[in-house]
């Protein structure tokens, strides 16, 4: 959180999480493409040659003045695949609040389980745990075959209780209510 | 009436220091003596825009020509350079991160400089400008900036009361708006 007295803004950094091909990006791309352009910046996607995240993509939320301050979001994805731990390390830091994007799939738990210990350890290195972070789960690639059900889900992955939400990234289910759950979680955190 | 409320606090700017999680108080004395250093070098170095934000990618100040540029995606991306250099880094050495990074354009170029790992300044300039001189001025702004920073380190810490509750309320009535719900 960056609070600038001078401008009278407060900045926020929210982080998209989760194994690699999970969606992160694709979540990133439903709301830069459905929201307000009045309200949002452009969609920064650093990616390789195979359309795969390499370093981070990044979209701004900027809502108006209320009572004279102005919120913004930063709203990052970090590279889901493993060579790129120590990027995720950097972009974890100091964010304030985390949305964990799963995939549903039967055949990726395990990846799924790996990508959040890989987060409880980077956020041990700042003195955080996801025990007591905000951040909030979402259930993705829920129109998909083979996928695994919700309470197989909840019992394996959100054994924290955080607050979950299912959706298709690529059509844009449930995207909105992930981001506006983070942040109303993150507010009452603060 | 909000100006008169804060006419204490809008005195006061702050930010994150990472190397120990805390917050620091960056005052308007600082933040000023920041702005200055930026315009100065803006000035003598005939730079199109100079920028100084924290390694989180949060703009801070900034002087010359932005333009069309969007400032905070610009420092962001510029934040993320320095971690991807970070990292090669620290697989060639003993490093944390590099120095300096420099990207030589078509048209314009740009410049980065990590000061003290918790910022950087970034300088944009055109053709017409010699990369010796950049980097010799930066350098300059640098030794000052950094000297500055290491004075906060000194200052006490404010904890600040931005997001009252009216404020909250109002936000989330506006992410409801946003956000559609």
């Amino acid at each position: 959180m960056h609070v600038d007295w001078l401008r009278q803004e407060i900045i926020f950094k929210i982080v998209y999480y989760g194994p690699g091909l999970g969606g992160k990006t694709t979540n990133l791309k439903h709301l830069h493409a459905h929201l307000d352009p009045a309200v949002r910046s452009e969609l920064i996607v650093l990616k390789t040659s195979d359309e795969r995240t390499l370093y981070f993509d990044f979209l701004q939320l900027e809502l108006g003045r209320l009572k004279g301050k102005k919120p913004r979001f930063h709203i990052y994805t970090v590279p889901g695949q493993a060579r790129y731990a120590y990027g995720r390390s950097i972009i974890i830091r100091d964010s304030d609040a985390v949305v964990f994007v799963a995939d549903s799939q039967r055949a990726r738990m395990d990846d799924n389980l790996s990508s959040m210990l890989d987060l409880e350890i980077k956020l041990n290195r700042q003195q955080r745990t996801l025990g007591e972070f905000p951040w909030v789960m979402q259930y993705n690639k829920r129109d998909l075959p083979n996928i695994e059900n919700l309470s197989t889900l909840q019992r394996r992955l959100n054994f924290l209780n955080a607050p979950w939400y299912e959706a298709v990234a690529t059509s844009g289910l449930g995207v909105f209510e992930t981001l506006r759950g983070a942040i109303q979680l993150l507010i009452s955190k603060i | 009436m909000a100006n008169k409320d804060h006419s204490i606090e809008v005195r006061h700017m702050e930010t994150t220091q990472r190397s120990n999680g805390k917050k620091l108080v960056l005052s308007e004395t600082t933040f000023e003596s920041v702005a200055r250093i930026l315009s100065d070098l803006v000035k003598s170095s005939r730079a199109r825009l100079c920028i100084f934000a924290d390694m989180n990618g949060y703009p801070i100040s900034s002087a010359g020509e932005e333009g069309k540029i969007d400032l905070s995606a610009l420092t962001a991306v510029a934040a993320g350079t320095f971690s991807a250099t970070a990292e090669m880094a620290r697989m060639t050495s003993d490093e944390q991160r590099f120095q300096y990074i420099y990207h030589e354009g078509r048209s314009e170029n740009i410049y980065l400089c990590n000061v003290s790992d918790d910022y950087l300044l970034i300088v944009l300039f055109d053709k017409s400008v010699a990369l010796g001189l950049i980097r010799i001025l930066t350098q300059r702004a640098f030794e000052k900036t950094r000297d500055l920073l290491q004075q906060l380190k000194t200052e006490s810490e404010q904890v600040t009361r931005f997001l009252d509750v009216e404020f909250r309320n109002m936000l989330s009535d506006e992410l409801d708006r946003s956000l559609g719900t």
